[in-house]
């Protein structure tokens, strides 16, 4: 017995040309290909205005106007990166035998090096864009099992991907052309001649027809049965959805008071609520806070993890309450919480959303006192905002502009 | 020739790669400032993510489909290869909600579905349209 060669054991890897490609090649790559070029933009765009309407980037001040605005681009982020996981997983499979092309010759430099930088591309954009479809649906589900920021590294990571994403259609632009002019039935192993539209041929073979018909109709039912939390005529067919809409007072929670320390805090019967700008300061109890003139509207929560539900909030105006220390209602407000544990403790509202009438701190939610995992005793709630920087448990205000 | 070109490369492509090299160079620029902590965790990630993808699950896809091509008649293909599609991508874009793992923060408000039996009922739905379908294409 001789031990194995490299080449005995070059000879038992499979070539390109030893998958069945009845189903796969070029017009069906670059069908789902589109397919997924166009989930990854909507995912890329509305994941960058998340971003943006977190920073509040002085070029591009996001108003609160329309209110409902994060509730629909962020729900099209979370529905679109779900779209793309059946998309991107028939993508891979339908060019899965080009992993086993052999490489160029040593004595050819050049492509040998123009091979590996293609490689090394399409590795960046394959595990890019897997890590960003697997970090999104395990953050939405409340699970992390990751030792580095996910704002920042899925935003990070986000413009890797896209980066890639465009390269590639840079460099397959000419593949893609040819692809989708391509009918979908062109295939070398279709010599029945019995072309009758049915969607195989005599000897059983599925066409490529029905796998695209099957990849559209996974990506559409994987939307169908996760989107009812943010789609509110789908809750009762999302059967797979993260929430099913229903919570205290008839609105889900994204942390609850106990995980985020807050309990002793906001229940102590000393709780007073401080509002400071400059050298003036006024501190007010839970029934002076009470005693005030209230306003109710309803709005959206509408989180990061893509969920949303309207609610109908009472409250006293944020501007009314700054008023009370001097200050122009077109001013920006720290909110600090009595939370002690946990991300978003505090925010700041830009003087955008301060000068709003609809922007309340709330006491009261659907007619009830505010539950305690919805913020009591008071909890700020401006329209178009992401959930986390709508502060619960608001203990302190300070104008700071 | 009219058209101009780079090297017999188009102006289109060229900005594409450009672009697509920015945006790349950017992502990779803005995690420079993360701790190392931070960094192995995201390689860990995206070098599992390829191989999972390409080592496991992609292996196990062709397998079924050689397994398929032996056992599965002619006429219950089809219907085998779009329930397998519709069935296998889905299960993976529900893989959160199905791990059990998910959401263990004490509120009540999230993964309050039965998703392991909705899991079952949706297997056994998908290969029931697919046996229907079988059987209506053989008899016809």
């Amino acid at each position: 017995m001789r031990l194995p060669k490299v080449e005995d054991i070059e000879a038992r890897i499979p070539r390109p040309e030893h998958f069945d490609e009845s189903r796969r090649g070029l017009p069906t790559t670059s069908r789902v290909g589109r397919a997924l070029g166009i989930a990854f933009g909507i995912c890329f765009l509305t994941g960058m205005w998340s971003h943006f309407q977190y920073t509040d980037p002085a070029w591009l001040p996001i108003g609160p106007d329309p209110a409902w605005l994060y509730r629909w681009s962020q729900g099209l982020h979370i529905i679109s990166g779900t779209a793309a996981v059946p998309l991107v997983l028939v993508k891979l499979w339908s060019v899965y035998p080009h992993l086993f092309a052999r490489p160029p010759g040593k004595e050819d430099k050049r492509a040998l090096v123009l091979e590996a930088l293609s490689r090394l591309s399409i590795g960046v954009l394959v595990a890019s864009s897997l890590f960003m479809l697997a970090s999104g649906t395990l953050n939405i589900s409340g699970w992390y099992p990751w030792d580095f920021s996910f704002r920042r590294t899925h935003e990070a990571v986000a413009w890797i991907a896209i980066g890639s994403l465009v390269l590639h259609i840079g460099v397959k632009l000419p593949l893609i052309r040819d692809g989708l002019d391509a009918s979908i039935d062109d295939s070398d192993n279709h010599n029945d001649g019995d072309d009758d539209g049915d969607t195989d041929d005599s000897a059983g073979h599925t066409s490529r027809r029905a796998l695209l018909a099957a990849t559209g109709a996974a990506s559409g039912l994987a939307v169908l049965l996760t989107a009812g939390q943010t789609v509110p005529f789908l809750r009762q067919v999302s059967v797979f959805g993260v929430r099913d809409g229903e919570g205290p007072q008839d609105l889900p929670i994204n942390r609850t008071a106990r995980g985020a320390g807050a309990v002793a805090g906001a229940t102590s019967p000393d709780f007073t609520l401080t509002i400071m700008s400059g050298e003036q300061s006024v501190t007010l109890t839970l029934d002076d806070l009470r005693a005030l003139p209230q306003t109710t509207h309803t709005l959206p929560i509408a989180c990061v993890e893509g969920w949303s539900r309207s609610a109908e909030w009472t409250g006293v105006p944020v501007r009314d309450l700054i008023a009370m220390v001097g200050a122009d209602p077109k001013s920006t407000v720290q909110f600090r919480s009595t939370q002690t544990r946990g991300a978003f403790g505090s925010s700041e509202l830009p003087s955008q959303f301060t000068e709003d009438s609809r922007t309340l701190l709330a006491l009261r939610l659907n007619g009830e006192v505010l539950s305690i995992d919805h913020g009591f005793p008071c909890r700020l709630i401006a329209p178009n905002r992401p959930g986390v920087l709508q502060t619960k448990w608001v203990n302190k205000m300070e104008v700071v502009t | 020739m009219s058209t101009v070109s780079f090297g017999g490369i188009s102006p289109t492509r060229l900005a594409l790669g450009a672009v697509g090299v920015g945006g790349l160079l950017w992502g990779v620029w803005s995690l420079l400032d993360d701790g190392t902590e931070a960094l192995v965790s995201l390689a860990i990630w995206l070098a599992g993510a390829i191989i999972v993808h390409d080592a496991i699950l992609a292996p196990l896809t062709i397998g079924l489909t050689l397994v398929a091509a032996k056992f599965v008649p002619p006429p219950a293909r089809m219907p085998t290869v779009v329930a397998f599609v519709i069935w296998a991508t889905c299960s993976l874009a529900f893989i959160a909600v199905l791990s059990g793992q998910a959401g263990k923060t004490g509120n009540e408000t999230i993964l309050g579905r039965p998703y392991a039996l909705t899991w079952i009922a949706f297997t056994l739905l998908i290969a029931a349209a697919a046996a229907v379908a079988s059987v209506v294409r053989a008899r016809r």
